[in-house]
């Protein structure tokens, strides 16, 4: 291969520049592609914590990363889903668990009977028939050999931020990535690629691809292309309060008059990120009512500004933004851990062959807009959602314009518990069920197919399946357990 | 009958009869009373013979018993389709029923054949297919169930007679309680704010009245686009052929279990065998060739004598633009038309009936949801197939002058670039919903001449000798196995034979 790519630089600091720099040396360094970090020496802002969805935990294998060195590097935790608390005005919750909303039957999906059942006055949530969420709140986790259910329990982490971080970069190290110092370097476009960096410490590193983590190189070759995005909060606290004990395995995400709280269950402490709209709460007042809301003193930080900028085109020439110099993810449902590994998978799928003219560049572009845009609808939703009716942020939120794609998975599923999927889906079904049914969407009507299951046989069904999620929990491990279990 | 819901499907053809035979497999008689309205003074088109997997599907979702079902309709299998002639004068390819290859690394299969293909070292990418090789051999059976063997990475479909299907699911949909209605529709009652259509009116002054009505009158689309005035989407600029010639002749030695399309100056020809007869006819543009000469050109090209006339049929490509609208839901030739050059009719009637019954109103108010969602995913159907027919176009030689203009056009911009990208380096995208995953893309591409330039990095770590052991050693396996499959012939007149016509 003549004109293929061979020397590889990757730029930024923190979690997305280790995460690219490492996935792309263990897929390409066997091909004899040379990675550089340029480590800018950013790290994760103090306090911050990371989601990880589900689909991390197969990304890790490919990174060579395993649960005893997560568990001991970045105070991890199990993740099984997020509740949201206080989200329709009330004290009321609902939990998305990564996993199935009631086992399908009669060749139909579960929610088509329970929408029928509701209609005919079953006063049972839909979590109550998933796994998952079921065993999540009753601290229970773990994966099952014979299961009553037959559901899917996927589960992700929680993961200390800056643990996270150094952990990738030990193994950027073990895996003989060189790693240099990008603090005084300067970047050198000319006609629409990137030439080189110059180091501040002579060193003029030139590479066929460019992989930007920071946001500087993508800026020098395309200035323009970042617009902002429209978000409801402008203030972000992040802070820390004492871990839970015994160790939820859900996180919370808690509504307030003027935003929302997110806590993360770490191993030795709880994560907090209190997000604020400025013109409804003052700086000065925010971790007043911080304290009020989580009801015990946070350590905090002082606020910063949540940003929300987009850039649709991330593969500009030979450079590739990812991680937070691609735009910022949408803040809630682990979006950026899910957006970043998405990013260089996709990235690695469509590695380019001739480093001359990179033609993948659009292939990219469409693809990761695609997955931007299926992402963001996703949190859209609970603001388009919410009940907290009479409350300014909250009805702002709530008829804040959505896509065309969320309004008609929105309007189906209401009227028919069915979904619109599209291209580039990144989360399943029964997650958007259950967060919509969460939210009170209960459907208006069901597929009438549903009826050629009798009465009498639907409410044997119900308790069927109640009976056996009660007895899958029961058979499952403690959080407590399942850690020690990884850790070896 | 008072409360029931009342359906009336309005056409008695392939379309009408399969959506009647869902409606009583799947809805709930006390609920839901569905009556079909048919004129046998006007009948059905009648061709539409070779059919795609899903068929099998849509059987097992009614309860349908397959040996049965294909005794009825004196079907035969289908692997896939041959093109002849298509790309250049000379070439021949088929497009199967399954994919390439199977893992070997890494990548994907295609990644590795393409890299071992630029290197001189690898088979024609059908070698490594099962359902190419066993189809070429006029060979067929069944999936074998095990899923390490390769005789069991594949899927079939059907060549039936749609005359004889629509009759048998009549049968079938009527002893489960469908109730038919003969007569001629003469005139159509509306009434409402939007429209809805009220009642159809028959010749003999009965008078049909409905909730909900699925439109299957075939090209008149008799309530869709003639009452509810919805147009057709014209899609002629792009697939310029608008006539056929059917014609069916006496069944040949050559039994084939695939479809057969050849090209020719003015369109395609199509071969379909059955178990009584075989299907012939030309798809052409009557701009390139008159209705006799096409006539002419048929018969000349019949490996059987004809047992008939030819036939003339006229169409238009494209789709209705909304495939339910206020009341009513096209679908069939009621609601667009694809020339049959990869079987896609019947599967598009197939689809429309699936997403019906999930989203059937449950009063005669609709949710505007239900129909949007309709409407959506058959859009989506639509495009798919429009594109990948408009690739079969595009990539020829430019020998005839329909060959010169439709090599030249415009391409609709989901179709645009991806031949590009797939030069480049083998892509094609996987997306969500519609026919036509990656195997068929490579299947047409490949076999239309279309080559990629490289293939995916990762399918260099594998060393180059590694590969070609690979490729080697899967060719012999299929190639074994495909020695060990019984002929079409003698497999039907095992498993399903049926009786003289
Ligand atoms: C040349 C050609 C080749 C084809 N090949 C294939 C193929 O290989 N594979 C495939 O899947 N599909 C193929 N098709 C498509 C296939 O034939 C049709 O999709 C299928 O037969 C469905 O037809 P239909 O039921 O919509 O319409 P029709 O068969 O036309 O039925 C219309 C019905 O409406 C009734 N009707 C109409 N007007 C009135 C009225 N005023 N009053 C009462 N009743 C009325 C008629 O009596 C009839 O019952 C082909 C089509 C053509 C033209």
């Amino acid at each position: 291969m003549t004109n293929a790519v061979q020397r590889v630089a990757v730029y930024g600091g923190g979690v997305a520049a280790a995460m690219a720099a490492l996935a792309v040396s263990r897929a390409f360094a066997r091909l004899g592609t040379d990675v550089v970090w340029i480590d800018t020496g950013k790290e994760p802002a103090p306090h911050a914590a990371l989601v990880a969805p589900p689909d991390l935990a197969t990304f890790h294998r490919l990174l060579g990363i395993d649960e005893a060195a997560l568990i001991a590097g970045s105070a991890a935790t199990i993740n099984m889903g997020q509740q949201f608390a206080r989200w329709s005005g009330g004290d009321g919750a609902f939990l998305h668990a990564y996993g199935d909303a009631g086992s399908a039957f009669a060749s139909l999906p579960f929610v088509q009977h329970w929408t029928r059942a509701r209609q005919a006055g079953l006063g049972v949530a839909l979590e109550d028939f998933c796994l998952a969420a079921a065993a999540a709140k009753q601290g229970r986790t773990g994966s099952l050999r014979e299961s009553a259910t037959q559901q899917a329990v996927k589960q992700g982490w929680y993961l200390d931020a800056a643990g996270y971080a150094r952990l990738l970069r030990a193994a950027c190290e073990r895996a003989d990535i060189r790693i240099v110092s990008g603090a005084g370097a300067v970047v050198h476009p000319n006609g629409g690629r990137l030439d080189r960096i110059d180091l501040s410490g002579g060193e003029q590193l030139d590479a066929d691809l460019f992989i930007d983590a920071d946001g500087a190189l993508i800026a020098a070759l395309d200035p323009d292309g970042a617009a902002a995005r429209p978000g409801f909060c402008d203030r972000l606290i992040r802070g820390s309060a004492p871990a839970f004990d015994p160790l939820p395995l859900y996180g919370r995400v808690v509504a307030h008059s003027a935003g929302w709280l997110a806590m993360v269950p770490l191993a030795d402490r709880t994560a907090i990120e209190f997000a604020y709209d400025s013109r409804l709460l003052s700086d000065a007042d925010a971790s007043g009512a911080l304290a009020a809301t989580i009801g015990r003193a946070v350590d905090a930080g002082s606020p910063v500004a949540l940003e929300a900028a987009a850039r649709p085109r991330p593969w500009v020439g030979n450079v590739v933004a990812l991680g937070p110099a691609a735009g910022d993810a949408p803040p809630l449902d682990g979006g950026e851990l899910l957006l970043l590994q998405l990013a260089i998978a996709q990235l690695v799928l469509l590695w380019p062959i001739d480093r001359a003219t990179m033609p993948e560049a659009n292939i990219y572009n469409e693809e990761i807009a695609g997955t931007w845009a299926r992402v963001t609808d996703f949190t859209a939703q609970h603001f388009r959602l919410n009940a907290r009716i009479g409350e300014p942020f909250w009805d702002a939120a709530r008829a804040a314009p959505v896509s065309p794609e969320l309004a008609s998975k929105i309007d189906l599923f209401a009227a028919r518990g069915m979904f619109a999927h599209f291209n580039h889906e990144a989360h399943v079904e029964d997650s958007w069920a259950l967060v919509m049914a969460g939210h009170g969407v209960i459907p208006r009507s069901f597929d009438p197919q549903a009826l050629l299951v009798e009465d009498r046989a639907l409410m044997a069904e119900f308790q069927r399946q109640l009976r056996a999620v009660a007895s899958d929990v029961h058979a499952m491990e403690t959080h407590a357990e399942a850690l020690r279990r990884m850790r070896g | 009958m008072g409360d029931k819901f009342e359906l009336v499907i309005v056409g008695g053809g392939t379309a009408g009869w399969m959506c009647a035979a869902a409606c009583a497999a799947k809805l709930d008689p006390t609920r839901f009373r569905v009556r079909l309205v048919e004129s046998e003074e006007i009948g059905t088109v009648g061709v539409g013979e070779a059919t795609l997997p899903q068929m099998k599907d849509f059987n097992d979702f009614l309860g349908l018993d397959e040996i049965e079902f294909m005794q009825a309709t004196q079907a035969s299998f289908k692997l896939g389709i041959e093109f002849i002639n298509w790309g250049s004068e000379g070439d021949r390819y088929v497009h199967p029923f399954g994919t390439f290859g199977r893992p070997i690394g890494e990548a994907d299969f295609f990644s590795y054949w393409i890299r071992a293909h630029r290197a001189g070292t690898a088979a024609p990418l059908s070698d490594y297919c099962f359902p190419i090789v066993t189809a070429l051999q006029n060979r067929f059976m069944l999936p074998s169930g095990d899923t390490n063997d390769v005789r069991n990475a594949f899927a079939y479909a059907y060549h039936l007679d749609a005359f004889l299907y629509a009759r048998y699911l009549r049968s079938w949909a009527e002893a489960r309680g469908i109730e038919r209605v003969e007569g001629r529709i003469v005139a159509v009652e509306q009434d409402g704010e939007r429209g809805d259509i009220a009642a159809v009116k028959l010749a003999s002054g009965t008078r049909v009245a409905g909730d909900l009505f699925v439109d299957c009158s075939g090209f008149r689309s008799l309530l869709l686009g003639g009452t509810l005035g919805v147009d057709l989407e014209d899609w002629s600029h792009w697939l310029p052929c608008d006539s056929a010639q059917a014609v069916p002749s006496v069944r040949s030695e050559d039994f084939t279990p695939y479809t057969r399309s050849t090209r020719r100056k003015a369109g395609w020809q199509w071969r379909i065998p059955l178990q009584h007869r075989t299907g012939n006819g030309y798809v052409y543009s009557s701009a390139d060739i008159s209705d006799d000469e096409a006539a002419a050109t048929l018969l000349a090209n019949l490996d059987g004598e004809a047992l008939a006339d030819p036939r003339v049929l006229r169409f238009k490509a494209g789709k209705r633009k909304q495939a339910w609208a206020a009341n009513c839901i096209g679908m069939g030739l009621a609601g667009g038309f694809l020339e049959p050059l990869e079987s896609t009719s019947i599967y598009l009637v197939q689809m429309a009936i699936m997403h019906l019954l999930a989203l059937m109103p449950s009063e005669p108010s609709i949710d505007p949801a239900l129909p949007a969602e309709l409407n959506r995913v058959m859009d989506v159907e639509y495009d798919r197939i429009r594109d990948f027919l408009i690739l079969h176009y595009i990539a020829n030689e430019a020998d005839a002058p329909l060959w010169e203009r439709v090599t030249a056009i415009d391409l609709p911009d989901t179709l645009a670039g991806k031949i590009e990208r797939f030069r480049h380096r083998g892509h094609v995208q996987a997306y969500r919903d519609g026919l036509f995953g990656p195997p068929s893309w490579q299947a047409v591409f490949v076999g239309q001449g279309i080559e990629p330039r490289a293939a995916d990095r990762l399918a260099d770590v594998l060393p180059a000798a590694t590969v070609n052991e690979r490729l080697q050693n899967l060719a012999a396996t299929i190639a074994d196995a495909a020695a060990s499959v019984p002929s079409h012939a003698d497999f039907i007149a095992r498993y399903c034979p049926a009786p003289a016509p």
